[in-house]
């Protein structure tokens, strides 16, 4: 299988996601906070949605790793790469958990996947899918040089508004 | 190793899920039958599925393999070990998609599923969760020597547990 690496920013690592976050992700998948990614969900549901994470990851070739604090190793969100089907192009997704929140840690978890996409991937460019009512997604985009393209409608998701990255050109 | 092993049996290869699957899949899940198993999906959240098959095994160590037709090369199914959330023990489960039932497709899968989670996962004896109104299932668990167990649940549905013999009861 593909291995998950691991990668270290300053404050965070991400590194594969495993069974020891699995009360976490559950009490974020179960929370409001997971209304903007189509929830909140059941345990049940939650337990597949771990999967799902886990299987992108040999089906892609990349995928989305857990984020924890670099000191403790406590799960924060969820963050990196994916390409579901139905997708337009592959897309930098994140989800913070209650304890990660308000530190920034999105924004630095999504910095380095899309330096990633670039540098290890070899990507040109990279876009998120946002729902439009989820203003604190969009606020991050933006913090990170993205602009809004256009949107799609989704037959799962409604519509999401595709936000472009900053490409691999105007970053060199 | 990698992460899902691939095996062979007489008609059938036991293998991956791979992208390819999905419009087998898709069009099982949209199908009356796939209530079994908790259907009907749609196209994406059968997407879903599918990746979670494939990450089932990275978390658990064993999971469900797709079926493939040797003469055709044609995906037919599932078959493999599941233990999700909440389970006190993991179970072998199947299912073949339309057109391909009746060939025995499905007892040669499970058959060497069976034997490879006893001697490869150390899974032996394992159980089926099976929903009794399902004939199908209840004659292949039997056939495969099973026996009913006691009554339970599956992800909210009542179910037959059947327990299958031990490799070396066979």
């Amino acid at each position: 299988m593909t291995s998950i690496p691991t990668l270290n920013t300053e404050r965070l690592v991400m590194r594969a996601p495993g069974p020891q976050d699995f009360e976490a992700y559950v009490e974020f998948r179960m929370s409001d906070r997971a209304v903007g990614v189509g929830g909140p969900f059941t345990r049940s549901q939650a337990f597949d949605h771990m999967c799902e994470l886990l299987g992108h990851w040999p089906m892609r070739g990349f995928g989305r790793w857990m984020v924890a604090d670099k000191t403790t190793d406590q799960p924060l969100g969820i963050v990196g790469l994916m390409y579901p089907e139905s997708w337009p192009e592959p897309e930098i997704a994140w989800s913070v958990f209650a304890d990660g929140e308000g530190r920034g840690i999105a924004y630095e978890a999504a910095m380095e996947s899309r330096r990633y996409a670039y540098d290890v991937l070899g990507w040109d460019t990279v876009i998120s899918c946002i729902v439009p009512e989820n203003t604190r997604s969009i606020a991050l985009a933006k913090r990170m040089g993205a602009v809004q393209e256009t949107s799609f409608q989704h037959e799962e998701l409604g519509e999401l508004d595709i936000w472009r990255h900053l490409s691999r050109e105007v970053l060199q | 190793m990698s992460l899902v092993p691939t095996l062979e049996t007489e008609n059938l290869i036991l293998r991956a899920p791979q992208e390819s699957d999905l419009d087998a899949m898709a069009a099982f899940m949209q199908s009356e039958r796939s209530h079994w198993i908790g259907g009907p999906k749609n196209r994406f959240e059968t997407w879903r599925g599918l990746l979670s098959i494939l990450g089932h095994w990275a978390l658990r160590g064993y999971g469900l393999w797709h079926i493939e037709e040797k003469s055709s090369g044609k995906s037919i199914g599932t078959v493999g070990i599941l233990k999700h959330d909440g389970w006190d023990e993991p179970e072998l489960g199947w299912h073949v998609y339309d057109g391909f039932e009746g060939k025995g497709y499905a007892f040669e899968a499970a058959f060497a599923a069976r034997a490879y989670a006893a001697q490869k996962f150390g899974l032996d004896g394992v159980i089926s969760h099976i929903d009794p109104t399902n004939t199908r299932s209840v004659a292949l668990a039997k056939r495969l020597g099973a026996t009913y167990e006691r009554d339970g649940q599956v992800l909210g549905h009542a179910c037959h547990n059947y327990r299958h013999p031990k490799q070396a009861d066979l």
